[in-house]
């Protein structure tokens, strides 16, 4: 059986378990702290926006946590509003906005946050969206397609393709872009093809409904993934069709 | 060299590790000292053997400063950039070979001939500032003697310096 | 006369390789041999470094203790025949005139207290029986005969902290790793020593390996580990062949493999090549080199004592740390800790560079002051120019000021001053030396090397690389400075790992002791050391001039003429600001003014 503590989260109280992550016990407890390269979907977080730092307060002695990843060990005390967490959430954001001058969720986060007024000095990335939390990658390699990757290193970090070429690893599933914080990952679409990351996929639509249900490689690969024979209706149609046969065949019990 | 020598080349590092992911870099260091870069084929082929992605293996390939994914000059002429050196000016050494070669730290003249690059310490840094050209030492180098070692190594013939092993 | 016990000793460390030491160690083979005194009477051994790299290829009899630098081929016969008879006094050291022969009389030497280095430029590195000989593996004998406990209480009482920098309890963080009872569990040398300047781990691998596995063997005795990855930089490639020879000998001689020395410990050793990235000296990041993965760092609130490599128990220790095992073994920790301050123990080794005069490997007991050791052991500012700053700890560190140079250099000292001992890098800088232009040299360094996976770091070190090269180039404005602190201190605390929280401290600690300079240059625009090419200008004071012509041939770009023993001139249209003038001149006759009038 598991421990539970005690904490004060901006001097409120709450309960969680030993090792649990300080942001989901804040989350529990209706407390917010901001996140970007978070995502529910995902049991691992990256920790690399460093957006939801926190300060953490034990015995006096007090540091800079990252929310996301900090299992709570022990009972003790957390700011998610102090004034270091204040200056250095708007710095952070100050970051981000010029890393990412074209999204707009980024700069109004700026704005809020602080990150805005003083730093008019800072140097822009012209014409980027991404912030580099690698949502993406997270996503694509959880899906076991591994089509892209971080790139480089250090001030020359980006997400790509191997030589930036079409990859054959792809199939279109959109998984990179819906994930995308700050819609960095443009996509073209029209009734017969979807073109992602320089690649151009045939649509699969539904055979009874008509409903788009992705790529034909995407819907091939989640059956291999699944172990199942390729669908070629969309999950609600498939169920109606079962429950049909349910029907019929249970009609005269 | 052919496709096919190359092919059984890279197939021949490849087996000469488990097929484990932790030998991913030792076989790229192995490819790179082959070939003097890693060919797009070594990394398809080691993702098969892997089982790894491509996208996995072409970030540690950009990540890593040992690696490089362009064939390189086949003089390698490696500028030390540590501290001790760069104090005692070797960023003037970069700005001779560039008005030698005309290329920048980090490129390869259009022949083929040399590959210019800037390295973190050598750990020589009582003898800066250093200059390696194809693993020999150039200590407390003065600019103007580069254009000489430029010369001892253009004269040598294509042929002479391709085999390495 | 020759009687048999005579060892000469020549430096093959890489510094001295780079200066000739494989051709001088040949020639001294053939003479010897043309004089019959090869293999019985006079043996030859190729050593690790000596230390003082500069003063190279260094050859040094025994026992008489006869030490001869710069040593160059043409020499050999002259040497080889001071065997018999007076040494060659043109190769000794000269102290205030006088020829020293002895190693310890060479104050570089004297005042260093040898402990990890004692073996290094001393035995045959790729010698197990020469190990051995200088009670080699005596440590792991007498680790054999104790308990796990018994070997962590004796490392805990020695006081030993991680010396690649962050100065961990060594024995605490074994005693954590040995509490789990889960295996496998690995123990990992960090050879990846990527401080631009230090080159202190490379020297020790290349000097003394088997000190290195020794410790290995202790430290995977101790936590209960059978298997050991040295993880050493690509570029040692000398570092890396004589680990991997001592590596084969100690297996054929029973000490690696399933019985470590007749017992049932079994360890087993292996080398990873480094993949040359810097950050893979953060613990982190080089596990996941060696998994094989991108070496980005992961956040550490779970220890790696814990969870490390494959997620299996992990100690991870740097090569001096290892080092310096075998000798508390089999000294005691009691002994150990007699050197040292009272929170940092042991000796500690620098690799003194930049622009002192006597550079190179020195070891002393924590504590010593920069002072003693920039002064005393390095013989002061080379040219005897003024002293300006010694910076310590590589991009991790800092730059001090000479108000601070009677600081204690220890784990913690420093620390507070925003600075840090680090790895052990320590250069030395005079008042040619622009503090801006250093800072911004770390932060265009760690551009390039941060891993880029957090954005305190990533795009800090992007927007202090802006802003600094702005300052340098004459475009800083009011406000800049500041703003450069307080990135820098987001920095220290929102980073995700040690190479980014670090990643500041040059320019936080340049801006702190050197305020001056960089108010020059962005409310001045001017470079008071005369080094920022944009706001120098460089011109041949003509009284001093002697016309002797060393600017001119030294001048890359072809601005200098002028007549021989008649003063020379600078053209200021083909001048590009290098300096390389100035260092060859040695009348003090370049001068520099402000380019930009303010």
């Amino acid at each position: 059986m598991s421990e539970t503590l005690t904490i004060t989260i901006d001097g409120k109280e709450c309960v969680c378990e030993k090792g649990e992550f300080l942001y989901d016990v804040a989350k529990r407890n209706g407390i917010f702290i901001p996140v970007l390269c978070r995502s529910d979907a995902f049991a691992d977080h990256r920790a690399c926006c460093r957006v939801c730092i926190v300060e953490m307060e034990d015995r006096g002695w007090r540091k800079v946590v990252t929310a996301c990843v900090y299992p709570v060990e022990k009972e003790c005390a957390f700011y998610t509003q102090s004034e270091k967490i204040k200056e250095e959430r708007a710095v952070v954001m100050a970051l981000l906005a010029h890393r990412a001058p074209e999204s707009d969720r980024i700069g109004q986060m700026a704005k809020f946050f602080g990150g805005e007024e003083g730093f008019e000095r800072l140097v822009s990335v012209d014409g980027e969206k991404c912030i580099l939390c690698g949502l993406c990658v997270q996503a694509c390699d959880s899906l076991g397609t591994g089509a892209i990757s971080t790139v480089n290193r250090g001030t020359e970090k980006e997400v790509d393709t191997p030589y930036g070429n079409p990859s054959s690893s792809c199939v279109g599933c959109l998984s990179c872009a819906n994930v995308c914080p700050t819609g960095a990952i443009e996509y073209q679409e029209d009734e017969a093809t979807r073109t992602i990351w320089n690649r151009t996929f045939e649509r699969a639509y539904c055979e009874s409904c008509g409903k788009p249900m992705g790529t034909k490689e995407s819907v091939a690969f989640a059956a291999k993934q699944a172990g199942v024979e390729e669908s070629r209706v969309c999950d609600e149609c498939r169920k109606r069709a079962l429950a049909d046969e349910m029907m019929k065949t249970y009609r005269y019990v | 060299m052919t496709e096919v020598d190359q092919t059984s080349t890279i197939r021949k590092i490849i087996e000469n590790y488990p097929a484990d992911r932790r030998y991913a870099l030792a076989a790229m260091q192995d490819m790179q000292r082959r070939f003097n870069y890693i060919p797009e084929d070594g990394l398809e082929m080691l993702s098969e053997r892997l089982g790894c992605p491509k996208a996995q293996l072409y970030a540690m390939a950009t990540f890593y400063k040992a690696l490089s994914l362009k064939p390189k000059g086949q003089h390698i002429i490696k500028i030390c950039n540590g501290t001790a050196c760069h104090l005692r000016g070797s960023v003037n050494l970069a700005t001779e070979l560039k008005r030698d070669l005309g290329i920048d730290p980090g490129e390869t003249t259009a022949d083929g001939m040399f590959s210019v690059e800037y390295v973190n310490c050598l750990g020589s840094c009582a003898l800066s500032p250093v200059m390696v050209v194809d693993g020999t030492y150039y200590n407390k180098l003065r600019v103007e003697q580069i254009p000489g070692i430029l010369e001892s190594y253009s004269a040598t013939k294509p042929e002479d310096v391709t085999n390495h092993d | 006369m020759i009687n048999g016990t005579e060892r000469i000793l020549v430096c093959c460390g890489t510094s001295c390789i780079a200066n000739g030491a494989l051709a001088v160690a040949e020639a001294l083979e053939r003479e010897l041999a043309s004089r019959g005194w090869d293999d019985v009477s006079v043996k030859l051994v190729r050593t690790g470094c000596s230390g003082e790299c500069e003063q190279g290829p260094i050859v040094r009899f025994m026992p008489r203790d006869v030490v001869y630098y710069r040593v160059s081929e043409r020499d050999v016969p002259s040497i080889v025949e001071s065997l018999e008879g007076e040494a060659v006094q043109k190769l000794l050291h000269k102290q205030d005139g006088q020829a020293v022969e002895r190693l310890e009389d060479n104050p570089f030497y004297a005042r260093q207290h040898k402990l990890v280095l004692k073996d290094v430029g001393v035995i045959d590195p790729l010698s197990l029986d020469e190990y051995r000989a200088h009670d080699g593996y005596e440590g792991l004998e007498r680790a054999l005969t104790m308990t796990p406990d018994e070997i962590i209480s004796e490392v805990e009482a020695s006081g030993l902290r991680g010396k690649g920098g962050a100065g961990f309890p060594t024995g605490r963080k074994w005693r954590s790793a040995a509490s789990y009872d889960e295996w496998p569990k690995y123990i990992v040398c960090n050879g990846d020593e990527g401080d631009p300047g230090a080159f202190m781990d490379g020297s020790i691998m290349e000097g003394c390996p088997h000190a290195v596995i020794e410790g290995m063997c202790i430290g995977a005795l101790a936590i209960g580990a059978k298997e050991g990855i040295l993880y050493i930089r690509d570029e040692y490639a000398l570092a890396r062949d004589h680990i991997q020879h001592a590596i084969d000998d100690a297996y054929a001689a029973g000490i690696l493999g399933e019985r470590m020395m007749g017992t049932d410990h079994q360890l087993d050793l292996s080398i990873v090549r480094g993949g040359g990235a810097f950050v893979c000296g953060e613990s982190t990041a080089l596990m996941a080199s060696i998994e094989g993965r991108v070496g980005e760092p992961r956040a550490k609130y779970v220890r790696s004592v814990q969870r490390g490599l494959f997620d299996h128990p992990t100690v991870l220790n740097n090569v001096e740390t290892l080092a310096s095992i075998p000798i508390i073994l089999r000294d005691g920790g009691e002994a150990y800790a007699q050197l040292g301050t009272e929170r940092s123990k042991g000796t500690k080794v620098f690799a003194m560079v930049g622009k002192v005069k006597h550079t190179g490997l020195v070891e002393v007991p924590m504590g010593a002051t920069l002072r003693e050791l920039i002064f005393d052991i390095g013989g002061g500012i080379a040219g005897d120019r003024p002293f300006k700053a010694v910076q310590t700890g590589g991009p991790s560190g800092g730059c001090i000021p000479e108000s601070l140079l009677d600081l204690p250099v220890d784990f913690d000292t420093l620390t507070e001053y925003g600075a840090m001992m680090g790895s052990g890098g320590m250069i030395v800088m005079d008042d040619r030396s622009c503090m801006v232009e250093v800072a911004r040299y770390y932060v265009d360094f760690l551009c390039e090397e941060s891993c880029g996976k957090c954005t305190p770091c990533r795009e800090g070190l992007r927007q202090m690389r802006a802003i600094l090269t702005d300052i340098c180039e004459g475009r800083g404005v009011e406000g800049d400075i500041e703003l450069l602190e307080r990135l820098g201190h987001t920095m220290q605390d929102a980073s995700l790992c040690a190479l980014g929280k670090s990643a500041p401290n040059p320019v936080l600690t340049a801006i702190k002791f050197f305020p001056e300079e960089f108010e020059a240059h962005v409310r001045d625009k001017e470079c008071p050391a005369g080094v920022c090419p944009e706001l120098t200008r460089f011109a041949v004071d003509a009284s001093a001039c002697t016309g002797c012509g060393m600017c001119m041939r030294a001048c890359p770009a072809g601005a200098i003429s002028g007549a021989r023993k008649e003063a020379h001139v600078i053209d200021p249209e083909k001048c590009i600001a290098c300096g390389s003038c100035r260092e060859a001149c040695r009348f003090g006759a370049v001068q520099t003014t402000r380019r930009i009038s303010a």
